[in-house]
C-alpha cells in the first residue's frame, strides 16, 4: 500500500508539473489552451524642436496575437500562432543640424505610412522520458517585407530532473522590397539572413526557487541597412552574443513570485547593452494576480552612428543616423491585472516606455534625436478546455 | 550545483505554479520582445530567434 502511494504522489506531482505554469521539467500539456491578446502601442509626438518642419505623429499600431496550445496523443504538442498588426505615422527619415547647432530630426512623408504585418508560425514537440525535441516554422509577410523562418529545438531533464540542458538553432531568410523605390531612388529589392544558436541550462535550486543561464549567438548577413532612411550605411554582417540570466523565487508569507531577468549583449557593429528587469507576480486570493513591472535597459552606439546625416560622404561610407544605434538608456513600467475564472483567465495590462541619452550607462557622444517613447495597453485572455 | 538540494518531485509544487514558469505570459512575452527588438539595437536571449520585420 504504501508503495503505490508513492507512486501515487510521484503521478500527482508528474501531472503538477504537465501544468501549464512549469518551471522547470518538460511534458505534454495536459489540456489545450486557446489565448487572444489585443494590444495598442502608441508613440509619443516629437517637439517642434526635435522636427522643425513636416508632421510630428509617430507610430500608432494595433496588434492581435493569437495562439492554440494542445495536446495530441500522449506524447505529442501542437502550437499555432498567429499575429496581425496595423500600422500608421511616421518614422525618422533624415537628421540635419537645426538653428541652434543641435541636431534635428525630419520624419519621412507628410502623410506617414500605412503597413501591415501578418505572421503565422505552427510548432510541435514530442516529449521523451527525459526531455523533449520540437521545431516550428513560421511565415511573416508586410506590404514591403517577408520572413521565412523556422527552429529546431531539444532539452534533456539530468539530475533528477534538477537540472534541464536545452540547445535550439534558427533560421531566417527574409525578403525586403521597398515601397516607392523608383521615387525616392531606394533599393528595389534586398534579402538578408539571420542563423541563431542557443544554449540553455535551468536549475532548480530548492523548493521555491529556480535560476537559469543562456548564451546565444546570432548571424546576420545580407541587407542590414534600413532602406527608408535617405542616408544610411551599414555593413553586410553582424554577429550578435547575448548572456542572459533568470532567476524565480516564491515568497511563502507573501503569497507572491519574484521575477528577475539579467541580460548581456555585444554586436560587432560596436553595440553593447545591458538588461535588468524584475517583476512581482502577487496573488490576491485564489482568482486575482497583480502584477507590476520594471525594466531598466542601456546600449553603447554602433561605431558609425552619426547623429547628423553627413550627405557629402561617399555612399559607401559607413554611416546611420538611427537613433536605435546611438547610445541611450530606456526605463519602463508597467502593471498587469489578471482574473482567474475557472476556464477563463482575463489579463489587463498598461505599460510605458522612456528612451532617454541621459539615461544611459554607456558613454554618449552624440546624443541622438528621436528616442522613442512610447505607451502601450493590452487585453488579453485564455481559455482553456 | 553544490548550493542546490536534492528536491523530490512531489516538492515541485510551488515550482509548478503559474507565477513561478519562466514565461508567466508566453503573449506578453513575445508582445515585449518584439517591440524590444524593433526599438533598441539589442536581441537574443534564452530561446531561439524567430523571423526578422521590416519594423522602424
Amino acid at each position: 500500500v504504501k508503495a503505490k502511494t508513492s507512486h501515487s504522489l510521484i503521478a500527482l506531482s508528474t501531472t503538477a508539473l504537465a501544468l501549464p505554469g512549469i518551471a522547470i521539467a518538460d511534458a505534454p500539456p495536459v489540456e489545450s489552451t486557446l489565448s487572444y491578446k489585443i494590444s495598442n502601442y502608441k508613440e509619443d509626438d516629437l517637439d517642434r524642436e526635435e522636427s522643425p518642419f513636416g508632421d510630428l505623429g509617430r507610430y500608432d499600431i494595433d496588434v492581435h496575437q493569437f495562439q492554440l496550445i494542445t495536446p495530441i496523443g500522449r506524447d505529442f504538442s501542437l502550437q499555432i500562432d498567429a499575429n496581425y498588426e496595423d500600422l500608421s505615422g511616421a518614422s525618422p527619415w533624415f537628421t540635419t543640424l537645426g538653428p541652434d547647432g543641435s541636431p534635428v530630426v525630419n520624419l519621412s512623408g507628410a502623410s506617414g505610412i500605412q503597413d501591415r504585418r501578418a505572421e503565422l508560425s505552427i510548432g510541435s514537440r514530442y516529449y521523451l522520458e527525459n526531455g523533449s525535441i520540437g521545431g516550428n516554422i513560421g511565415y511573416s509577410e508586410e506590404d514591403d517585407y517577408r520572413a521565412t523562418y523556422g527552429s529546431l529545438s531539444g532539452e534533456r531533464h539530468f539530475n533528477n530532473d534538477l537540472t534541464t540542458v536545452s540547445i535550439g538553432m534558427s533560421y531566417s531568410a527574409d525578403d525586403i522590397f521597398p515601397v516607392d523605390a523608383e521615387i525616392f531612388g531606394r533599393v528595389v529589392s534586398e534579402n538578408k539572413s539571420s542563423t541563431s544558436a542557443v544554449i540553455n541550462i535551468s536549475q532548480i535550486i530548492n523548493q521555491v526557487s529556480t535560476a537559469q543561464v543562456a548564451l546565444s549567438v546570432t548571424q546576420q548577413a545580407g541587407f542590414l541597412t534600413d532602406p527608408y532612411k535617405l542616408r544610411d550605411t551599414r555593413p553586410d554582417e553582424k554577429t550578435q552574443i547575448a548572456v542572459s540570466t533568470s532567476y524565480r523565487r516564491y515568497i511563502r508569507s507573501a503569497d507572491a513570485a519574484w521575477h528577475v531577468n539579467y541580460r548581456y549583449y555585444d554586436d560587432d557593429f560596436g553595440v553593447s547593452s545591458q538588461t535588468i528587469d524584475m517583476s512581482w507576480h502577487q496573488n490576491l486570493g485564489r482568482r486575482f494576480q497583480l502584477i507590476p513591472t520594471l525594466r531598466y535597459y542601456s546600449q553603447s552606439a554602433a561605431n558609425f552612428f552619426t547623429n547628423v546625416d553627413n550627405f557629402l560622404r561617399p555612399e559607401t561610407e559607413l554611416q546611420s543616423s538611427d537613433y536605435r544605434l546611438s547610445a541611450f538608456g530606456a526605463v519602463s513600467g508597467g502593471l498587469s491585472f489578471k482574473a482567474n475564472m475557472g476556464n477563463w483567465t482575463t489579463t489587463l495590462t498598461a505599460e510605458r516606455y522612456i528612451a532617454n541619452d541621459k539615461y544611459s550607462a554607456h558613454e554618449v557622444q552624440l546624443p541622438s534625436t528621436a528616442l522613442v517613447k512610447y505607451f502601450r495597453v493590452s487585453a488579453g485572455v485564455d481559455f482553456s478546455f | 550545483m553544490v548550493a542546490c538540494t536534492q528536491v523530490q518531485p512531489w516538492q515541485r509544487g510551488i515550482l509548478a505554479k503559474e507565477e513561478m514558469a519562466w514565461k508567466a505570459d508566453p503573449l506578453e512575452s513575445a508582445l515585449n520582445d518584439h517591440i524590444f527588438f524593433s526599438k533598441e539595437a539589442s536581441s537574443g536571449g534564452s530561446s531561439a530567434a524567430g523571423g526578422g520585420c521590416g519594423c522602424n
